[in-house]
């Protein structure tokens, strides 16, 4: 755990002062981040600019300002984005279908923009990655007639078609309900083995479940970046169990067992409790509307 | 060659893989679209088969089945698919154009509508005045292509844009691949139009070089303007251009009168607007390779944050 936990001696991704505006909106302020193997949770709330950064860091759109390299390449130049694209693979947050291809007729399609222009090879490659995400038996189905979840499957299996070394996934468990989540889940964790993943999420169980590193974003800013416990510790001391919702909480709220949970400043004398990854990520938040 | 019809007649009536067929098979030299027979075909055949296991070696015939197994469920390719193959098209191109939204049959059902009105339209008017161009057909032809190639990339119709883009695949590549072939079927569709329209001679081919210059402008500009506004912006051109085309030639036609044929017709048809159009498409072509790297980046900027 420790070691995963630590700053990635070598990083499989690397950004150094990423910028990006539409407008007048900041969407990425001076970004910088290092990404090793294993699965990295992306947080933050809407409008924090974590779609930005994916689309940034998938080479969708080209940042104003800073540079990042992905497994060595350079995507600011035609070839390092070359490489850098044939290294990745990318689920955006709404992917879109061929409706009338069937499952295996789309990360078919894909594969043939990944560059595998050999028809037996690819297909083989494309079975073998329908395979790992459990779409074998509706490989012939027409992606219309499919179910959300299933879909969402599909288009997993076509970002991970080619054995791509960084892995993007876009809230990929939006939309799904919870046994499809917690599918998906075990999905991305067995993605996340040998290769680089960065998950955008507005769930703090997935990345509490899933993720060995975490970054909050908010405001276009990165407002933290460690381990999940690092996260979790960050709300050490400062959450605690009332009868009453505390005027000075920061959040509270009532929890099953009838006792309010707050976070914030406590006052003396409160019965403290184990902070979560959740209570952590409300702190971060919270301090940084402060700094805004 | 015998010996090749008696061995396929022993395999019984109805086609079968022919002789070569199978020793290319098993060499695992055969090409699409033979070889998709040849897989179809040796699913449900097992005299063909025995035949395919007497003529191969134990390793060229595993690394066969390999590749049966996986064809078994290798998507059925469709109608416009296994027509580009039978072209000669490599298979992956032909996908990359199966996924074009307009080279449907929904899209050229359309266009071949709207062509078949305007030859009719055409050719139902006045034979009095059938010398002078025929204007409706001359002014929307050019439009069709642009439209198939304004929709055959981008995010307004490929809804695996954002998937496309971040491709290995240069954007401008599939570009190409896709607007060559769009153009391809756009302009053989008009010429067919056009011959429809005998009584016009050459006249009625004056759409060509106005819709290459449309379609180069367009695509030169989406990376400026964007996908949606540079087509867009096009096409009103041209409409302006031949309404103010109109305005002139119908105050000038009032004075030659009506019974002089070049009078009437728009300037963009005549032979010196013809040259302004070849040197327009020219220009833009020149452009547009210029710019062909802004292509490799998502056009969709405004995206959510």
């Amino acid at each position: 755990m420790t070691s995963l936990g630590t700053t990635p001696s070598v990083p499989s991704v690397s950004a150094a002062g990423l910028c990006l505006s539409y407008g007048s909106t900041r969407a990425l302020d001076d970004v910088s981040l290092r990404l090793g193997h294993g699965v990295t949770g992306l947080l933050g709330p809407n409008g924090a600019g974590k779609t930005t950064l994916l689309r940034v860091l998938a080479t969708a759109v080209p940042a104003d300002r800073g540079a990042f390299t992905v497994l060595g390449h350079d995507p600011g130049t035609a070839r390092g984005r070359h490489d850098v694209r044939r290294a990745l693979g990318y689920l955006p947050q709404t992917p879109g279908f061929h409706p009338d291809f069937t499952a295996f007729a789309f990360v078919d399609y894909v594969a043939i923009l990944k560059e595998m222009t050999d028809r037996s090879a690819r297909h083989r490659e494309v079975r073998r990655v329908l395979d790992a995400v459990g779409l074998s038996d509706v490989r012939g189905k027409r992606i219309k007639r499919l179910s959300g979840g299933m879909r969402q499957r599909v288009a997993l299996a076509a970002a991970l078609v080619g054995d791509p070394g960084f892995l993007v996934l876009d809230e990929p468990t939006v939309g799904l309900d919870p046994e499809q989540r917690m599918r998906f889940r075990e999905l991305i964790a067995t993605a996340g083995e040998g290769r680089t993943v960065l998950l955008s999420t507005h769930q703090t169980e997935d990345v509490a479940m899933l993720c060995n590193r975490v970054i909050v974003m908010a405001g276009g800013r990165v407002r933290f970046e460690g381990t999940p416990a690092e996260l979790s510790a960050r709300a050490a001391g400062r959450v605690w169990s009332s009868t009453q919702r505390h005027p000075g909480a920061k959040a509270g709220w009532r929890t099953g067992t009838g006792a309010f949970r707050n976070v914030g400043d406590p006052p003396d004398g409160a019965s403290l409790v184990e902070p979560t990854l959740e209570d952590g990520y409300l702190l971060t938040l919270d301090a940084s509307e402060v700094a805004a | 060659m015998t010996d090749d019809v008696g061995r396929t007649e022993s395999r019984g009536a109805g086609w079968h893989v022919p002789e070569d067929d199978l020793r290319a098979y098993a060499r695992g030299e055969l090409a699409p679209p033979s070889l998709w027979s040849a897989d179809t075909h040796l699913v449900a055949c097992a005299p063909c088969r025995a035949v395919l296991a007497e003529m191969s070696d134990p390793a060229a015939l595993d690394a066969g089945w390999e590749r049966l197994d996986a064809e078994l469920d290798a998507p059925r390719p469709g109608f416009v698919e296994s027509l580009l193959v039978r072209i000669g098209v490599a298979d992956h191109t032909a996908r990359l154009l199966a996924a074009t939204p307009v080279l449907r049959l929904s899209w050229l059902g359309s266009v071949v509508a709207v062509l078949v009105m305007t030859v009719v339209a055409t050719n139902s008017i006045d034979p009095e005045r059938v010398s002078q161009a025929p204007t409706l057909f001359l002014a929307l032809a050019p439009l069709l292509p642009l439209a198939g190639v304004a929709l055959s990339y981008g995010p307004v119709l490929d809804p695996t844009y954002e998937m496309t883009v971040v491709s290995p695949t240069h954007g401008f590549r599939l570009l190409m691949i896709r607007a060559v072939a769009v153009l391809a079927v756009g302009l053989g569709l008009n010429a067919l139009a056009s011959l429809a329209l005998p009584s016009y001679g050459l006249l009625a081919a004056a759409w060509l070089l106005p819709a290459l210059a449309l379609t180069a402008l367009a695509l030169a500009l989406t990376p400026r303007l964007g996908p949606v506004a540079a087509p867009g912006a096009v096409g009103a051109a041209w409409v302006a251009l031949l309404v103010a085309a109109e305005r002139a030639t119908s105050g000038s036609s009032g004075i030659s009168g009506a019974s002089d044929p070049s009078g009437s017709t728009l300037a963009p048809f005549t032979a010196e607007g013809q040259v302004v159009a070849g040197v327009v498409a020219a220009l833009a072509v020149g452009l547009l390779c210029l710019v062909r790297d802004r292509f490799d980046f998502s056009s969709d900027h405004r995206s959510a944050a």
